[in-house]
């Protein structure tokens, strides 16, 4: 089911437009842009080929970024994590933004450092779910008052990075023991049951949470053969025929 | 100097074996024709408009001449004026300018020196400010933040481009209608065309520049790789698109589409190697280079069978790199970093530099690097792992954990995300950002609590290629 990376199904009609054309590149467009990002966040969508061409907008026009809209892009890139989109966001960031905050905290004059900050954090979130150290990236989520100041805006993080993450399992995993997993989520109790049973239809037996089959979780072996066209052989034939015998 | 010059024309026939002579020929001869360039540059700047327009001809051929690396700022700034109003001129005269380009390559050598004068001349102004020394300069750069700005370079090219439908022209080519049907009048010209159709890889090369893949990828929409595209008959031209292409796929972790790219023009390369003996092939050999690099990087990510002459070329030149690329492990990290600084594009920062916090110009490079870096070390265990699990169908998670010194719990995270990395989106068909996606590893696996299965899909013997080429050869 092959997806282009610039497709995302329920685009509004004004945005593709402006994609499409060259007021991509108008100052002007950042407003619509960014009441887009808004609504990305309220309804729980993504499209992360119009938030690039956003981030590209500040790239050009730095004193039109909002530090808001970056860093909430930044976590709805997140919440489809594995994909690349939260590193291809943060090529477009000012270089600057990853310098460690030693080095940036000494700039009084750096409007941007928390900024910086912020993105900082985020990459180290990115990371932690891109690692696959899930109870980590929760218990570092927990940790610190900036992050909850962070995801505030994007309804439902918590739920989407848990169906992101179950995804992740339902890959590798047809058993998997009740403790670990709920380090993985993040729940416990009540909350965690009806996670595992309703959204994401695995069963629970005593201490064990069952994964059901699927394509990628049987590890079958195959083998593949080698498939031999009669074309391949077309010029040696043709070769034959030409030889003067 | 990495300028691809096309302008280079035969040089005289010579057939001595000495390589040495021959380079040394090489150098004298690229000297002159820099010579001549500078001189032809520095006329045109003294002349006036109106005597200029007389010369047109000698514009047009200035313009696809190289700058020296070195030169000073107001050639540079000069440079920048020269080709506003010769674009201009092409672009906004009374209708279509009735021009005929010097040679079939000028169109791409044109857009290519304009591309690589904006590149180094944002790097130079990044340099200049980080080091905050040279205080002329600086005051110079301050004093005019838009010469070579990004808006008015990307306006050139998405000028010629619009001007020159050249967009709807491929189209038209892609569905086999007739391309002059929506030419207009500005498209049916071949200068308009040309530069139109080159300013197209320019963008692709602007936007990787930039950091931004997606862009570049998606701009090649309506160009069709294959050797029957315009751009394959200027081997520059052809050269670049490629390596820009599979760096962008690198960088968007699709990596069996970037390696395809890269073996497709490497590949090309080596064939014809022959009888390019010549500028072009030598300045295009450090770009080669580049790209067995960035083969030996994705080929780490990504471990697959390669056309023979790749591997071979490739043990060749990064061999001993390549075996600890594919280690894995912190060991490889260095190396990683050493071949992606030696072999990527010269990233720059599309706004003038913050000449008053030197501190806050980082070398785009470095942000780049940085973000690839974290993607390498997400990645960086999945080798060891994948070579232990090749021994078994069956293994206990603790008792690999333990054969390997690391917590139960690490070792789960590697599995999964080992998983996740073997799935990718692999170009199928339409557009390069098109894909689907398609387990790339050879080796599976499920987690059954505490117990791994392991499965491995067996690739049986590929002879029909080998029976080829023997049978070629005995012919």
């Amino acid at each position: 089911m092959g997806v282009s990376f610039d497709y995302t199904p329920d685009r509004p009609e004004h945005i593709d437009t402006i994609l499409n054309g060259l007021d991509r590149y108008n100052p002007e467009t950042t407003s619509v842009f960014q009441e887009y990002v808004t609504q990305q966040c309220e309804e729980r969508t993504v499209d992360s080929y119009a938030n690039l061409a956003l981030l590209k907008l500040y790239q050009f026009n730095p004193h039109l970024a909002k530090d808001e809209t970056i860093t909430n892009i930044l976590v709805k890139c997140l919440t489809i994590f594995p994909s690349p989109d939260f590193s291809l966001a943060l090529h477009l960031l000012p270089p600057h933004i990853l310098t460690p905050a030693s080095a940036s905290s000494a700039l009084p004059a750096a409007g941007d450092a928390p900024l910086s900050e912020a993105v900082q954090k985020l990459n180290v979130l990115n990371n932690l779910l891109g690692r696959a150290s899930y109870s980590e990236f929760w218990s570092t989520l927990d940790s610190d008052d900036l992050y909850a100041d962070l995801i505030a805006d994007v309804a439902g993080f918590e739920e989407l990075i848990r169906i992101r993450i179950a995804l992740t399992i339902s890959q590798s995993v047809r058993e998997i023991e009740r403790p670990v997993l709920e380090s993985w989520l993040g729940m416990q109790g009540e909350g965690f049951e009806k996670f595992v049973r309703g959204v994401c239809g695995w069963g629970l037996e005593g201490s064990v949470v069952k994964v059901p089959l699927n394509k990628e979780n049987e590890a079958k072996g195959t083998i593949v053969r080698e498939n031999v066209k009669i074309e391949q052989f077309s010029r040696v034939i043709r070769r034959a025929y030409e030889q003067p015998s | 100097m990495s300028v691809l010059q096309n302008g280079a024309a035969p040089l005289r026939a010579m057939d001595d074996e000495s390589d040495v002579e021959e380079e040394a020929l090489v150098a004298d001869y690229r000297e002159q024709v820099q010579y001549e360039g500078m001189e032809e540059l520095e006329q045109v700047t003294s002349l006036t408009m109106a005597q200029q327009t007389d010369d047109i001809q000698s514009r047009l051929a200035a313009a696809a001449q190289p700058l020296d690396f070195s030169a000073p700022l107001e050639v540079k700034f000069a440079s920048y004026d020269n080709y506003c109003s010769l674009f201009h001129f092409i672009l906004n005269s009374d209708g279509p300018v009735d021009l005929e380009p010097p040679s079939y390559y000028w169109a791409w050598d044109v857009i290519d020196e304009f591309i690589y004068q904006f590149n180094s001349f944002c790097s130079y102004r990044n340099r200049v400010a980080r080091q905050g020394s040279n205080e002329e300069d600086i005051q110079i750069l301050r004093e005019a933040p838009n010469t070579w700005g990004c808006y008015s370079v990307l306006n050139v090219l998405y000028s010629l481009i619009q001007r020159s439908q050249i967009n709807e022209q491929l189209a038209a080519m892609k569905r086999n209608e007739d391309p002059m049907a929506v030419a207009g009048d500005y498209g049916s010209k071949p200068l308009y065309r040309m530069l139109g159709y080159f300013s197209i890889i320019g963008l692709l090369r602007v936007h990787c520049l930039l950091g931004d893949f997606s862009l570049a990828l998606k701009t090649l929409d309506d160009i069709e790789l294959n050797k029957k595209a315009m751009f394959a008959r200027v081997m520059a031209a052809h050269f670049t698109t490629y390596y820009y292409v599979g760096f962008s796929y690198m960088m968007m972790r699709r990596y069996a589409d970037a390696i395809r790219m890269f073996s497709h023009i490497l590949i090309y390369v080596s064939r014809t190697k022959n009888f390019q003996k010549n500028a072009q092939y030598d300045s295009i050999s450090k770009k080669n280079d580049q790209m067995y690099a960035l083969i030996a990087i994705c080929v780490a990510f990504h471990p697959t069978r390669l056309d023979d002459t790749i591997h071979t070329a490739l043990r060749e030149k990064y061999g001993d790199q390549l075996v600890k690329l594919q280690r894995g492990g912190p060991e490889s990290l260095p190396i990683f970093e050493e071949l992606f600084r030696s072999s990527c594009p010269k990233f720059i920062s599309p706004t003038p530099p913050d000449f008053d916090n030197p501190e806050l110009n980082v070398d785009p490079l470095e942000h780049h690097l940085a973000i690839f870096m974290d993607e390498v070390k997400t990645n960086m265990w999945s080798p060891t792992v994948k070579s232990y699990l090749r021994l078994y169908t069956t293994m206990d998670l603790k008792k690999l954990a333990g054969f390997l010194e690391v917590e139960p719990e690490k070792l789960r995270g590697w599995l999964l995300v080992n998983k996740q990395r073997s799935r990718q989106t692999r170009w199928t068909d339409n557009g390069l950002l098109d894909g689907e996606i398609v387990t790339s590893s050879d080796l599976d696996y499920a987690m059954q609590g505490d117990l791994i299965h392991i499965s491995e899909a067996k690739v049986g013997r590929k002879l029909v290629d080998w029976y080829l080429r023997n049978l070629a050869r005995t012919y």
